[in-house]
């Protein structure tokens, strides 16, 4: 806490002309105090003041004088300060007239109180910074004097910019400086993780930072419009779309949610820096100043995220139906024997259905807004008809995943090149334009397009899965570690999606009650790396912080549950030596599942599919020990902390 | 000289008030009168060392007292601390 960042200037009276008495003195000063708005009852905070004074004065020596309160009318710590022209008798023990004037106002909790006293006084006791004091011109020379002798007595503040150059203006506005969103494609970890990330950092610089987080519960500690119209600066940590239009005319960064969790004091200062952010209406527009590559990451971001409680509703439900089904009865049948799993299939089914679409028409509308969801949406579903020419109705051979990708960017790539041709159609026919043009046309587009397609997609989405299925034993293993590993490398990015995209592509082309190997290597992938950390802060307890050691056990939990990013705040810390060990584990389980022709059905679940799971011993096998390797290599890499 | 340790056990610690009365209370004995605390000695005849220190509750200091009536000045010192310096 520093002095100056409870002083403003409204609550500084320089060179006031002479006080009649002591009590017109605190009069004076509880005005003072108020202007500042740290107190809820003036009259409360004055009786607190008087009825300090009546015990002793709180003149000090030398013409200083510190009325102060630790009341409950006091809001929010704060300081008033004045000089006076002529001293007034003010009660002090050495007889001296008081003209120096610091009081204080502080809240019943905490004991902030004796800090700010102690930090006054430790500055009070040099003659030259008082004699500075009484001699400053105005209120920011005052300040100025103050930031002066504290950075020099207490070490240089940790927010320069805003210490050295206190506006008046911002330090009465009320409600956070700095609001954030922040948001990953699954929702689950990263979201809060660079949240909390970024409030902590905040609270350690002394700027108020409110995040708001729109994970996969939907938005939560939303932002009102009263807080971003006064906050100085907003970051949107973000790898999916995020609305923005309530930002307008603010100064808005926009970086990866990564960069909230590693980097959250340079956002911090950065955001009251950054361009100001004009809304346009057009999502596409609004995203500048970014790679095509990076661009093309959130757009399958923004699919693959709308698309995951699809896979996850579905696929539960179908674990479901498998768990509580009797394969006795009929083998080839399985998950529909009895009329509760085949009523919980049925429904993880009709989920399933949806993925493809929702996940073109996702990346369709992440391209083109609005426009590109009906044609994405469409586009999908006809790659997974496999519709070509010659038989419009759909085909045997769906395109599949790779289909699907590829009718997302298309269709929104195609509704954006048919917006550029739009703009030359007259203005009356604006309004015709979304309800009319766009679909009509969008649609038979995406049409002639997924037809064209459909049939190079289909030879080549058969190809690799026979390629896959006619894979030897060694090759199948090679795959097992490849993928595994892939999930571990970057833990929920890029790397991870994709292996975890192909391994849920493959439980379509797999017949559900047996299960894709690939799969539960992928699953065994992202499950290792949060077990082997949990473990080895269990095991090499002094290779981790104390905070690291205690949210072990939270990562061992979402380890079993297959959710990855349990690993990240770990992996983080130290990358160059948590992830070759996650990786190297993750790649030996991934082996050794498929190795054991371990098999899964659902894409989702960790340990609770564990029942429906094909193999599930030679799994617990594979799991142990590719989690002990990755255990044991993170005790060999990590360095003791001292 | 003569000295002894104390502990602070007032709830707010060493602030206004309390260093009021403690500088009241040594003001009447002729001795020097020191509070020793993280090291550092203070003049405890004088209000400001004594807040600018930031003693909290619980923190250790050692009182010293050195020059006539130190005896006195000593006991004096030590009975207003454990006392609570007014507080409590």
């Amino acid at each position: 806490m520093r002095i100056v960042d409870l002083l403003s200037a409204e609550k500084i009276a320089l060179h006031t002309p002479a006080v009649a008495d002591k009590a017109a003195m605190i009069d004076f000063l509880v005005d003072l105090q108020d202007k500042g708005g740290c107190l809820s009852d003036k009259a409360g905070y004055k009786e607190a003041i008087l009825a300090r004074e009546a015990q002793t004065s709180t003149a000090i020596e030398m013409g200083i004088a510190v009325p102060h309160a630790k009341s409950d009318c006091v809001k929010a710590p704060s300081l008033a300060a004045c000089t006076l022209t002529q001293g007034v008798d003010y009660g002090a023990m050495d007889g001296q007239p008081s003209d120096l004037f610091f009081m204080i106002a502080a809240p019943m909790d905490g004991d902030l109180h004796l800090e700010i006293l102690s930090h006054l006084m430790v500055l009070l006791m040099d003659p030259s910074f008082t004699a500075e004091l009484r001699g400053a011109a105005d209120a920011a020379a005052f300040m100025a004097v103050i930031d002066r002798y504290e950075t020099a007595k207490f070490g240089a503040p940790e927010k320069p910019e805003t210490a050295q150059e206190p506006a008046p203006a911002a330090a009465a506005k009320s409600g956070p400086r700095i609001v954030a969103i922040t948001a990953c494609p699954t929702g689950i970890a990263h979201t809060y993780m660079a949240a909390e990330a970024l409030e902590k950092k905040g609270k350690e610089l002394g700027i108020a930072v409110k995040v708001e987080t729109q994970g996969s519960g939907g938005a939560k500690n939303v932002l009102t419009a009263e807080e971003i119209a006064n906050c100085d600066g907003v970051i949107i940590a973000a790898d999916k779309e995020v609305e923005l239009s309530r930002f307008d005319g603010k100064p808005v960064l926009r970086v990866p949610v990564s960069e909230g969790i590693h980097k959250p004091e340079e956002l911090i200062h950065e955001a009251p820096q950054a361009p100001i952010y004009h809304h346009t209406g057009e999502k596409t527009e609004s995203v500048t100043n970014e790679s095509f590559g990076r661009k093309l990451y959130k757009q399958l971001m923004n699919g693959v995220s709308h698309m995951l409680p699809f896979v996850i509703g579905g696929g539960i439900l179908m674990a479901l139906a498998f768990l509580l089904d009797d394969p006795s009865i009929d083998y080839a049948n399985f998950g529909m024997n009895t009329p509760v799993a085949a009523w919980l299939k049925s429904m993880g089914n009709v989920a399933f259905n949806f993925m493809l679409p929702i996940l073109a028409g996702f990346i369709a509308m992440s391209i083109a807004d609005r426009p590109g969801l009906m044609v994405g949406f469409a586009g999908g579903a006809i790659a997974v008809s496999g519709a070509t020419f010659s038989s419009p109705t759909g085909t045997a051979v769906s395109a599949g995943f790779l289909g699907a990708l590829i009718a997302g960017f298309a269709a929104g790539y195609l509704m954006l090149a048919l917006r550029k041709v739009c703009d030359k159609l007259p203005k009356a026919l604006e309004g015709i334009k979304p309800i009319l043009i766009y679909p009509v046309v969008g649609l038979a587009l995406i049409g002639l397009f997924m037809c064209l397609i459909n049939p190079i997609v289909g030879l080549i989405n058969t190809a690799i899965y026979s390629g896959l299925e006619s894979m030897g034993e060694g090759s199948k293993i090679v795959l097992g570690i490849v993928l595994a590993g892939m999930m571990a490398i970057d833990m929920g990015g890029p790397f991870n999606k994709a292996a975890y995209v192909f391994g849920t592509s493959t439980l379509a082309a797999v017949s559900a009650s047996e299960g894709s190997d690939v799969m539960a290597a992928v699953m065994m992938g992202g499950m290792v790396p949060p077990l082997a950390i949990a473990c080895a802060t269990f095991f090499f307890r002094n290779r981790f912080t104390n905070e690291e050691r205690k949210s072990g056990i939270v990562s061992f939990i979402m380890g079993l549950c297959f959710i990855t990013e349990g690993a990240i705040p770990f992996a983080a810390a130290d990358p160059l030596r948590v992830l070759p060990a996650c990786i190297v584990g993750s790649g030996v389980a991934g082996a050794l599942s498929m190795a054991f022709g371990c098999a899964l059905p659902a894409p989702h679940g960790g340990i609770f599919v564990f029942p429906v799971m094909t193999n599930v011993v030679g799994y617990l096998i594979a799991l142990a020990v590719g989690t002990a390797v990755g255990t044991i290599l993170l005790g060999l890499l990590k360095k003791k902390k001292s | 000289m003569v000295s002894a340790q104390v502990k602070i056990i007032n709830p707010q610690g060493m602030h206004m008030r309390p260093a009021q009365l403690f500088v009241t209370k040594m003001s009447a004995f002729p001795c020097d009168v020191t509070i020793v605390f993280k090291g550092t000695a203070i003049n405890a005849k004088s209000i400001m060392h004594l807040m600018a220190a930031c003693m909290k509750q619980g923190s250790e200091i050692e009182v010293q007292c050195n020059g006539e009536q130190e005896e006195a000045a000593l006991a004096a010192a030590v009975e207003l601390i454990e006392s609570g310096l007014g507080d409590c």
